[in-house]
């Protein structure tokens, strides 16, 4: 018998005892089992993020000393510091003088915020289109578009690398954001979110007089918000935690986005794996706010009610 | 404004800049596969030999067997896990749906690369987290070298796989949930049907659409795995053991980049391609989620 | 007054509102932090992977810079970053570092194709004439060379030796200076591989290998003078020493002779290290240096040790990876690359704090009589770390490389593990055979795949 077990043990009969008190009605052993199993897997998807944070703090003689944290009789400042953060902090040299760690963030947020943005206006515009009207080749466009998507992005590679040169963007930010700013996988997610909205409304915006892009803007939109917050997530994520883009395109050093930097402490020779992980740690903040912001979005649902007009 | 035009005008920037980031490099791609090359260098045509070469090559099936069952593995495992902790998240209020969630979610906020070394550090025989959890609950497990055992590296890949995608997917089904009419559950609840008769009769195929779109891209993102076993099996640069974590796309990139034949590479790539074309199409006309009828 | 615009009316959500507002807010800061880089590129570019080499490169790069009139960049980039780029450019023909560092496994991507076709410059000739050949450790040149064609200059040797827990080996009464050849190393297992503390699992081996891949066998085999390929890109592992190693191998960890256990990389390494997990670990010269930022707790209790002899005076090293340097042949400046080649390799002062800096030996001989070569390691008891591996380096193997070596590499390992499978369920019955037929289908899979390469490698 460990705690684990133990644990285990004393939740299945918590929930027997609530199957018993009320035999008629399972809702309160049901929801009991519910906040379990989402407690629990809430618990398991964290725990390695333990591993995250100690090594984080933990001073760099004792870093591979203790898988986790030190026992707690050891805490003290020479275990347990902000040492990797003060590395982490200390800036790197350049051509144009001492890039620090902040201009890193300021290059990752302007990264994946404008290639967010430009994603969603772009493949939202594309996904109606394919969505909501009839036109020519459309059929075989689609098929098309589902076929791309089905190509290893790394054979690509190559290929891209050379356009991307030809046109002179290597080591600038467009090289990171154009080739991936409409993709199927955009498209095809807006398509199917605005499939569900009814083409009697579009009809009505018609008769009413607006243009076909504020019908788009003003009616459409506002009704796949949830899908739109989803998609900004992931599309915000895959531009912060990139990495293998920006490592071939970018060159100066003040350019670099965090994941480069950050990846540069893990060498062949030696790493420094706390200030890889400190970084990491403060790398989450920002996509986590915006997980917070978006929140609301996935509660605000068909709010404007005009599914049921 | 002509409104025939306006479709087109919509996609036009997708056209402008497929043609110029996709179509070339595809027609590239297309031209090399019946080549052989030599670094970055030399070409030799050698017409359809990649294709006869690789339909009998070992590495290739096992590459094949590999990935094929880690997409099996993804669309079982993760869509019902993910759909469950939707629903499950669904039903509750306030503070503590959103705090759940950015938990579930968490997994999605780190790179590829820190997930590999995470597991890689979380499955270390004796120390591990991995290891120790699964001796406390089943007395099993605390030496045993998941990396480094050829018939528990595929588990260990598609936990770890599992551990990123299960929270992300269940925030696509949980807007999809978001988006489902009420008033639709609310009258079959009244015309008597229980929870699970609602949930399957109502809500499942009002959220067809987003479904429909998970579960292709799921297929079509297990297919092409590739960062996470090349950071979490870095000592054997992605293959694991005897092969037993080689997926199609690290092949495609241990013979087109380190061994440096490109045109070999390029003809994996459009096998893969291929296959991922034909699952998708069946899977789609198997359950009619792409049609367009709402 | 016109309608006052709220959030809430913005058509694709409250958040891509924020996003818009952060992107405009972003944008507009990183063009004014971003000063304009230089509007000419220097003349030359040097591109490298490891953070240390950066440093020391930059100072010769600076004094490189006053000498010549010219203006040198070194670039840092992530190795793996740094071969696709390479790579790519070449293809592309522009964006092309004039030097880059790459490491073992990458220089075969560029020597494929015909000689001809190699967009490297061909250093044989020029390391001849200005007689920095013989200066160099010759067997390192191995590692560079294609069909008799040297593309890169070697950064290190890389020899390879034992650390060991003094501390724990003294207790024991274990004299490491009689320890010769493997078998007398082997015949230490009775008194050191036990369970400590009575619960089931042996708490302390002798030796750190490997279980589940073949590069400890590897690195065993280069030893007895076995590479995977030979000088002309042959498969060459498939020897009767190959079987006898693997054999030997695989009854070091498993089974009643089990004296192994692997202690894998970083954190785990270290920890073992500490816990004295293992008594002696495999280590090329960097990793005496990595032992030392990594387990700092460890200090007096280590000392490092050659590898025992096959043979009874035999070779007690061996060798594992390097980093070379490459010119392109795209590079604007040939000969002011090369002057800056020899500088960053073959500098003398230099190459002397580099190695206090990173315990890597250099392959020029004469910087080994430096001062800093010889100065005792206070972590490791004194020892003189830096001396004992100039002795093996002279000894180090020669290790062929071709485009095909991580598959080789795969494909002896899948020997290594169906044999351990075989020993597993069979015990010695039969296992040489098994060996000698999972070697003879490796090698002939990989003739098959060398000979699709339409052009003739020799």
């Amino acid at each position: 018998m460990n705690p684990l077990r133990a644990l285990v043990l004393a939740f299945g009969l918590g929930f027997v005892v609530l199957l018993f008190r009320t035999p008629k009605d399972p809702r309160p052993a049901v929801r009991y089992l519910a906040t379990g199993v989402l407690v629990a897997a809430a618990a398991a998807v964290v725990s390695p993020f333990l591993w995250l944070v100690a090594a984080a703090f933990k001073d760099r003689s004792v870093l591979n000393e203790h898988v986790f944290f030190p026992p707690l009789g050891d805490w003290s400042s020479a275990t347990l510091n902000l040492d990797n953060f003060r590395r982490l902090f200390q800036g790197d040299a350049s051509l144009t003088g001492k890039v620090y760690f902040s201009q890193y963030v300021l290059n990752s947020l302007c990264v994946a915020s404008l290639s967010t943005v430009l994603q969603v206006l772009l493949c939202s515009l594309a996904g109606y289109a394919f969505a909501k009207y009839s036109f020519a080749g459309k059929g075989l466009l689609l098929t098309f578009m589902l076929g791309t998507m089905m190509i290893p992005g790394v054979l690509l590679f190559a290929p891209v690398y050379d356009m991307v040169v030809r046109f002179g963007f290597v080591d600038s930010y467009a090289a990171l954001i154009l080739p991936g700013v409409v993709t199927p996988y955009g498209i095809f997610l807006f398509r199917q979110a605005i499939l569900s909205v009814p083409n009697e409304m579009i009809d009505a915006g018609r008769i009413d007089g607006a243009s076909e892009f504020s019908i788009y803007l003003k009616l459409v939109m506002p009704l796949v918000r949830p899908l739109t917050a989803a998609f900004c997530l992931v599309c915000f994520l895959g531009s912060w935690n990139a990495f293998f883009g920006p490592s071939v395109y970018l060159h100066a050093q003040q350019k670099l986005t965090l994941p480069v930097v950050l990846n540069m402490y893990l060498g062949v020779y030696g790493s420094d794996q706390g200030v890889f992980l400190a970084g990491t740690l403060l790398a989450i903040v920002p996509p986590a706010l915006l997980f917070f912001a978006l929140e609301k979005e996935f509660v605000s649902g068909l709010a404007t009610g005009a599914v049921k007009g | 404004m002509n409104k025939r035009l306006v479709p087109y005008l919509f996609i036009a920037p997708y056209l402008a800049l497929t043609v110029v980031f996709t179509i070339y490099p595809l027609l590239n791609a297309a031209v090399l596969a019946f080549y052989q090359t030599n670094g970055p260098a030399s070409r030799t045509f050698v017409g359809i030999d990649n294709f006869r070469f690789l339909l009998g090559d070992p590495s290739f099936h096992r590459a094949l067997t590999n990935t094929t069952v880690f997409t099996a593995a993804s669309v079982v495992l993760v869509l019902p896990l993910a759909m469950g902790l939707a629903v499950l998240l669904h039903g509750r209020k306030g503070r503590a749906r959103g705090f759940l969630r950015l938990l579930l979610f968490s997994p999605n906020l780190v790179g590829g690369i820190f997930v590999g070394i995470l597991f890689a550090v979380l499955f270390t025989p004796r120390y591990g987290l991995m290891n120790r959890a699964l001796h406390a609950l089943f007395g099993w497990g605390l030496e045993e070298r998941f990396l480094g055992n050829p018939a528990l590296v595929m588990p260990a890949i598609v936990v770890t796989a599992l551990w990123v995608s299960v929270g992300f997917n269940m925030i696509y089904f949980l807007a999809a949930l978001q988006g489902v009419d009420k008033t639709l559950e609310e009258a079959a609840r009244i015309d008597g049907a229980n929870r699970l008769q609602v949930f399957r009769y109502v809500t499942l195929p009002s959220m067809r659409h987003v479904v429909g779109f998970v579960l292709v891209t799921t297929v079509i993102s297990s297919f092409q795995l590739f960062e996470l076993p090349l950071a979490l099996l870095a000592s054997t640069d992605g293959k694991g053991p005897d092969n037993s974590g080689l997926t199609l796309i690290t092949y495609l990139y241990d013979v087109g980049f380190n061994t440096g034949d490109l045109g070999l590479g390029s003809a994996i790539g459009w096998i893969v391609a291929a296959l991922i074309f034909g699952v998708s199409m069946i899977q789609l006309k198997l359950s009619g989620l792409a049609r367009e009828q709402a | 007054m016109s309608r006052f615009f709220s959030i809430e009316d913005f058509p694709y959500g409250k958040a891509p509102f924020w996003l818009l507002a952060l992107a405009l807010v972003s944008t507009l800061s990183v063009i004014v932090t971003q000063s304009s880089s230089a509007a000419s590129r220097p003349e030359l570019v040097l591109a490298t992977f490891a953070p240390n080499h950066r440093e020391s490169y930059q100072g010769v790069a600076r004094r490189f810079e006053r000498e010549h009139g010219v203006r040198v960049t070194v670039e840092l980039v992530h190795s793996r970053a740094l071969e696709t780029r390479l790579g790519n450019a070449l293809l592309a023909g522009t964006d092309v570092p004039d030097l880059a560092e790459i490491g073992a496994g990458a220089i075969a991507y560029f020597t494929r194709g015909p000689l001809s076709d190699v967009a490297l410059h061909d250093l044989t000739d020029r390391i001849e004439r200005e007689g920095i050949r013989k200066r160099l450790v010759e067997s390192r040149l191995s590692l560079w060379s294609s069909r008799g064609r040297v593309f890169a200059l070697p950064h290190d040797v890389h020899p390879v030796g034992l650390v060991y827990r003094a501390d724990l080996v003294e207790e024991l009464g274990i004299d490491v200076s009689r320890i010769e050849t493997w078998d007398d190393f082997v015949a230490l297992g009775p008194k050191v591989v036990r369970d400590l503390d009575g619960d089931g699992i042996v708490d302390r081996y002798l030796i750190d290998l490997p279980m589940g891949a073949a590069w400890g066998v590897q690195v065993l085999l280069l030893q007895r003078g076995v590479s995977l390929f030979d000088e002309r890109g042959n498969v060459a592992f498939d020897q009767p020493e190959t079987v006898e190693t693997i054999a030997w191998y695989l009854h070091r960890i498993e089974g009643k002779d089990r004296v192994a256990t692997e202690c894998g990389w970083g954190q785990s390494l270290m920890k073992a290290m500490i816990d004295g997990l293992a008594l002696f670990y495999m280590a090329p010269d960097w990793r005496t240096h990595t032992i030392m930022t990594d387990v700092p707790n460890a200090k007096g209790k280590l000392r490092v040790m050659p590898l025992p002899a096959w043979t009874p005076g035999g070779r007690r090293t061996s060798t594992w990876g390097g980093t070379g340097l490459v010119v392109t042949k795209t590079t604007r400046h040939p000969e002011l690359a090369w002057q800056l080649a020899k500088a960053l390799y073959f500098d003398g002062a230099e190459l002397g704090r580099r190695f206090a800096a990173t315990g890597i030996l250099p392959p020029l001989a004469d910087a080994w009589s430096l001062p800093e070569f010889r100065a005792p390691n206070a972590f490791y008891g004194g020892q003189p770390v830096g001396e004992l591996f100039a002795s093996l380096a002279r000894e180090t193997p020669p290790d062929w490389a071709t485009p095909y070596k991580t598959q080789a590499e795969t494909r002896l390992s899948d020997v290594f593990l169906r044999s351990l499978e075989h020993f597993r369920s069979h015990g010695d019955s039969g296992l040489k055979d098994v060996i000698r037929r999972e070697l003879r289908v490796a090698r002939e899979y990989l003739e098959t795949v060398i000979g699709r390469n339409v052009q003739a490698r020799h």
